[in-house]
């Protein structure tokens, strides 16, 4: 048996030497050939031919809008005297406790500070934050894609709140009492929901026969405050206004234009958001050109809390076109000593602004 | 026909002058036995010696044939890969990395650039002031060519219904120098931005811009789906 298998092997290596030998040469005859021919399809396909030659841009290509980002500091009415970081990604929502406690809100939950800035609890949460209200119990009413949730104080949930729409965007909470106002930018209204979160009714959808054209909110930022004279506030950024409305949705006044000029709201989209002092006067917030603006309880422009170039960071980020178009808000709100807390969004600072004493102080 | 000495039974005999192995001593490597002979010229060489190891000219010519279709159907597959490889792939920009430097205008190497302004409608607002059709400060919000941001012209605005207007690229007009998008961008909420249009772009091997572009926005794409749009319902028109 053996010796006949040694036999048959005998015999066969010749032949499989022959064989590997020739496969080894076609092999390697048409590896040759492959790269013959990718090289022949490399030179065939079309080259990158020298541009032809055209005109260096001009002027009239460039979009400038560098004459509108410094600012004038007589109009500067407030100075910064610190800042810090939120330590968030895309931090937008900014709210500040009886206590002067801050609350910040962004990707990756909440955190909490000091008035003096000093960093206090973290609230780690799935889910992008996009707005935050404050109780007096010390509840959080927290905002985020798709629903509403109330946390308390240590950053548990207590409840979340059923029956809103699906595709909820609340990029902002107002309290009026038991009332709980909700800006919904996907759907462009403002919910009136009770404390339980029960919906009792919608504010600002169009409605001809109320002379109600609807809000204009073409990017995920809309602003509603509720104001000391009872009267809603809410944002309407495509008019480029400030509406105020009662609890039960009818349009009373509204006021603002649109400018790149200091006195309006710039842009196709302004303002992004705002807060109200008791006095019923305002402090507003753009983007585009980051500015944080004084208005009178009227709508009158009365000077500037911090000009575009505050803020180095995001206009350069604007200039050099790496802005993130839908993470790029500006954010105030007003503290029990009327300081006003900016949170910008491309850096991730809070500033605390103070006022400045006037001349004759 | 040939001035090659044959022998009867036809075989060509040819000095190597390689290694050789004595006869029998194919099989188990163990048994080759490194017997080097020296290179001698043919007349010197009976034909009997070689006839073993030299190979008759119709095996040659065998052998030869074999070889080159061989080399010509891996030059085939060669050639097919190449050509399908850059054939499945076009060139776009990301417009989440687009800058809006203005190199797409001034270096595709036709004469008007294939890159142009596209507008994702699902996206867009539908401003009254759209900051990318608008100057910055507008004397008037009317279409105007003193209100109009774009040096070429080509975005036309429509009246869709108060306060809504709907804004669409003449893509003949426009040269893709992304003056709009920038507007777009920095103040709306990024409808419009750039893309390589494929009913235009020469599909180059080494993409002119994409070698200039500063931001690396540019990158080659599936065929399969050569846009990389944004927002729902956007279209490249």
């Amino acid at each position: 048996m053996s010796e006949d298998t040694g036999h048959k092997n005998a015999s066969a290596s010749p032949q499989r030497r022959s064989f590997l030998l020739a496969a080894a040469w076609g092999g390697g005859i048409a590896g040759l050939g492959g790269l013959t021919g990718l090289t022949i399809a490399k030179l065939t396909r079309k080259q990158t031919a020298a541009p032809a030659r055209k005109p260096v841009l001009g002027d009239e290509f460039t979009y400038d809008v560098a004459r509108f980002q410094k600012s004038d500091p007589a109009l500067l009415r407030y100075q910064e005297i610190t800042r810090f970081a939120s330590g968030l990604e895309h931090a937008r929502a900014l709210a500040v406790a009886a206590d002067a406690a801050i609350f910040v809100g962004g990707n990756g939950g909440i955190r909490n500070f000091s008035a003096k800035g000093e960093a206090g609890l973290k609230i780690s949460l799935d889910q992008p934050v996009y707005s935050i209200a404050l109780r007096a119990s010390g509840e959080m009413i927290v905002g985020q894609l798709g629903k509403i949730s109330v946390l308390d104080a240590s950053g548990a949930v207590l409840a979340v709140w059923s029956g809103l729409p699906e595709n909820l965007l609340p990029t902002s909470i107002a309290l009026a009492g038991e009332l709980v106002f909700v800006a919904d930018a996907a759907n462009r209204v403002v919910l009136k929901l009770d404390a339980s979160g029960k919906k009792l009714g919608v504010i600002g959808a169009r409605d001809p026969a109320r002379n109600l054209k609807g809000f204009v909110v073409p990017s995920p930022y809309f602003c509603v405050r509720m104001a000391p004279d009872g009267l809603l506030r809410i944002a309407n950024p495509g008019e480029h206004q400030i509406e105020a409305f009662t609890l039960d949705g009818d349009l009373e006044v509204a006021w603002g234009h649109g400018s790149f000029a200091v006195a309006g709201f710039c842009g196709c989209c302004n303002p992004v958001s705002f807060d109200v002092f008791p006095d019923g006067s305002f402090v507003t917030c753009e983007k585009g050109l980051p500015r944080v603006k004084l208005y009178n309880s009227t709508g009158e422009f009365t000077g500037l809390v911090a000009g575009p170039d505050a803020f180095p960071e995001y206009l350069q980020a604007a200039n050099a076109g790496t802005t993130d178009v839908l993470g790029s808000g500006v954010y105030a709100a007003i503290d029990p000593q009327g300081r006003v807390l900016v949170l910008d969004s491309v850096s991730g600072l809070i500033r605390i602004m103070q006022r400045k004493p006037l001349d004759h102080e | 026909m040939s001035d090659e000495p044959s022998n009867p039974a036809g075989e060509n005999q040819r000095p190597t002058g390689e290694r050789r192995r004595p006869a029998g001593s194919v099989g188990h490597p163990a048994q080759h036995s490194p017997v080097i002979e020296p290179p001698l010229p043919s007349a010197s060489l009976p034909a009997a010696q070689f006839s073993r190891h030299a190979i008759s000219r119709r095996e040659l010519l065998k052998s030869g044939a074999r070889g080159a279709s061989l080399l010509g159907f891996g030059a085939a597959a060669g050639f097919l890969s190449g050509r399908e490889s850059k054939d499945a792939t076009r060139w776009q920009i990301d417009p989440n990395q687009c800058i809006q430097c203005g190199r797409c205008a001034t270096d595709c190497v036709l004469e008007v650039s294939a890159v142009k302004c596209v507008h994702s409608y699902g996206m867009c607002g539908y401003c009254k002031l759209c900051t990318g059709y608008f100057e910055p400060e507008p004397i008037n919000l009317d279409e105007g060519a003193e209100n109009q941001l774009c040096p070429t012209g080509a975005i036309k605005r429509e009246f869709i219904e108060d306060p809504y207007y709907e804004y669409s690229i003449n893509k003949e007009l426009c040269v893709g120098c992304g003056k709009c998008v920038k507007g777009c961008n920095m103040f709306g909420n990024g409808s419009l931005y750039l893309q390589v249009c494929h009913d235009r772009c020469i599909n180059c091997n080494i993409c002119s811009i994409a070698t200039a572009c500063p931001a690396q926005a540019f990158h080659q794409v599936p065929l399969t789906k050569p846009y990389l749009l944004r927002g729902k319902g956007a279209s490249a028109k």
